[in-house]
């Protein structure tokens, strides 16, 4: 974050006198910058606070209450939060919310960044491969649910119709405690590889060639120089997709609900999906409200991990 | 010679991939209900039909439910561009006082889940009676859910645009408004196109939001009208296929349409 020593830059410069007249106008400046700057913000920044800070302080507030949303809330203190800590149904879904970010993250963008690394060349049909590569990206997710769903019948589905051919009798995928939430996770794997495809070769388009001239008249092979070459600039890439897929997994809900409702047996009932449960179908809204704090502290530990971790090694300007 | 032949053979499954649950779900809505369940997806309608369509189109509301869907995403874009490029703006050009702590306080709020605030934003809703309307549809998505991630895009983009172009202009007696809307945003225009997109599709795509706010038809998103249609009737893959093709086939055309902006536009947010 760059903080200006110099007076704004929004007039193009100040009067060359010095002496009072300068420091009025100078003053002069700071007044209309502060007004311009506030009334830029005012329509952004009065639905910043309305509908993104009142309703952050709402939750955390909401979460020391004993409450259905109807009738009189009953102050608990941090009651909630110690029935959190030992309700088994919340480690559950806490640990599926884990093991699908851990799914679906790896896998995700290696495959994204293998398809980058395929494109990143003059190629026939490179445009329309990053055209089709695109598409699940904007696909609804509540639909691709039914999709899904449909595609892992376990008796009209494609799939185990196509392992049938190869005389494999696949599973009852979405009944399969064990193969639920896999199966889960390959429609996000599908929807976005693509998508982080395209942010992953704008970084590896912004490698230098010149580098690469280097390492070869260096005798450098193939895999040393994505190791020392590709992998390091493509940081900055990498770091943002990571940031923002990772906060976007953990908040998977759409594929859950249509899918699966959570089961088999709370084989899929993930951070999100159980939230929604308890506070708005069994109407614990304080309870949800607990845990829906929990899920925003792991966000926020999570996201700084990744920033320290990428901070020794990245230099990410935000100036 | 290999090497390359073996490229385009990833690329190509790839490509498969990508497309293939979008092609198998035209074919199996266009099936006639009884070859749906007895052919395999991927062999082609013989006899194609429109008969589910018609059938879910008939039953259900969908007309109205893509139409609601539409209303809400078209004004949640044009409004979230709007006002993210006006406070973009500020907080890339004007050195008003309390900037940097404001931008950090927006920047922060990027890492909050949807889940999260939705209690609060109803209770919030239900006091001033906009359950089950527009504005209580529309509101959130501007202000809350998606708002500090486009101010931080929009605003990382005008700190690319040189500032001796606004200096030049400042010198011939250009307004502040007279900078932002003849450099800036002429300026910008991958970026918007960008957060347009980007909007459009979340807003459109999102069902946490209407599951609270929405009880009746009255507007009723796609989302949600298919999600009910699912549970109702789960076993009649002709139906909800068709409903789903419904859902998914309106963003496919707009993206085809525009795809070459849009492709372009979408990689330059990865570099700042």
């Amino acid at each position: 974050m760059s903080v200006r020593t110099r007076p704004p830059s929004t007039s193009g410069g100040y009067p060359t006198r010095q002496g009072a007249r300068a420091r009025k106008s100078a003053r002069r400046h700071a007044w209309r910058a502060a007004v311009e700057g506030y009334l830029l913000i005012a329509p952004s920044l009065a639905g910043f606070v309305i509908f993104l800070l009142a309703p952050l302080l709402g939750v955390a507030l909401v979460s020391l209450f004993d409450w259905n949303l109807m009738g009189d809330p009953e102050f608990v203190g941090l009651r909630n939060y110690t029935e959190m800590a030992g309700d088994s149904e919340f480690w559950r879904s806490l640990r599926n919310t884990v093991y699908y970010v851990v799914l679906n993250i790896p896998a995700q963008t290696v495959l994204a960044l293998l398809l980058a690394l395929a494109l990143n060349r003059r190629m026939r049909g490179r445009n329309l491969f990053r055209v089709i590569y695109v598409l699940p990206w904007m696909a609804m997710p509540v639909a691709l649910g039914i999709v899904w769903t449909w595609v892992f019948d376990p008796e009209y589905g494609a799939i185990n119709k196509m392992l049938g051919v190869f005389g494999i009798d696949g599973p009852d995928w979405l009944t399969d405690s064990g193969w639920a939430m896999p199966v889960v996770a390959s429609v996000n794997i599908w929807q976005y590889t693509g998508y982080t495809m395209l942010f992953l070769l704008a970084g590896l388009q912004s490698i230098p060639v010149s580098l690469y001239e280097a390492a070869n008249v260096d005798g450098s092979g193939p895999v040393r120089t994505f190791f020392q070459i590709t992998l390091p600039l493509l940081r900055p890439s990498l770091f943002f997709v990571l940031v923002t897929n990772t906060i976007g997994s953990f908040q998977m809900f759409d594929t859950v609900y249509v899918m699966t409702q959570g089961g088999p047996g709370g084989a899929t009932d993930t951070l999100t999906f159980h939230i929604y449960q308890q506070g708005f179908q069994l109407f614990r809204s304080g309870y949800a409200a607990a845990m829906a704090m929990a899920l925003f502290a792991l966000i926020l530990l999570v996201t700084a991990a990744q920033f320290l971790y990428f901070r020794k090694r990245t230099i990410y300007d935000f100036s | 010679m290999f090497k390359k032949t073996g490229l385009y053979a990833f690329l190509i499954i790839g490509a498969l991939v990508s497309v293939a649950p979008y092609l198998m779900t035209l074919n199996s809505a266009v099936k006639q209900p009884d070859k749906l369940l007895t052919t395999p997806a991927w062999e082609p309608a013989t006899s194609p039909t429109f008969a589910n369509f018609s059938q879910v189109w008939g039953e259900y509301d969908m007309s109205s439910f893509l139409w609601h869907t539409f209303v809400v995403a078209a004004v949640v874009t044009v409004l979230q561009v709007v006002f993210s490029c006006l406070a973009a703006f500020a907080f890339a050009r004007i050195a008003f006082p309390g900037r940097e702590l404001l931008f950090w306080a927006y920047v922060a709020t990027m890492m909050v889940p949807q889940i999260v605030t939705i209690v609060p934003l109803f209770l919030l809703m239900r006091q001033f009676d906009l359950v089950d309307t527009y504005p209580g549809l529309i509101l959130p998505y501007v202000f809350g859910f998606g708002a500090p991630y486009a101010i931080f895009l929009v605003r990382q983009y005008f700190k690319t645009i040189p500032v001796d172009l606004e200096s030049a202009a400042r010198i011939d007696g250009a307004s502040t408004m007279t900078v932002f809307t003849r450099i800036m945003i002429p300026l910008s225009r991958p970026i918007l196109a960008t957060l347009a997109t980007m909007t459009f599709v979340n807003t459109w795509n999102n069902i946490l939001w209407p599951l609270i706010i929405t009880n009746s038809d009255r507007t009723r998103v796609i989302a949600l009208g298919i999600a009910t249609l699912k549970s109702q009737y789960a076993s009649q893959y002709n139906l909800v296929l068709a409903a789903a093709a419904l859902a998914l086939l309106p963003l496919v055309a707009i993206f085809l349409a525009f795809q070459r902006n849009i492709i372009r536009s979408i990689a330059l947010t990865g570099i700042k």
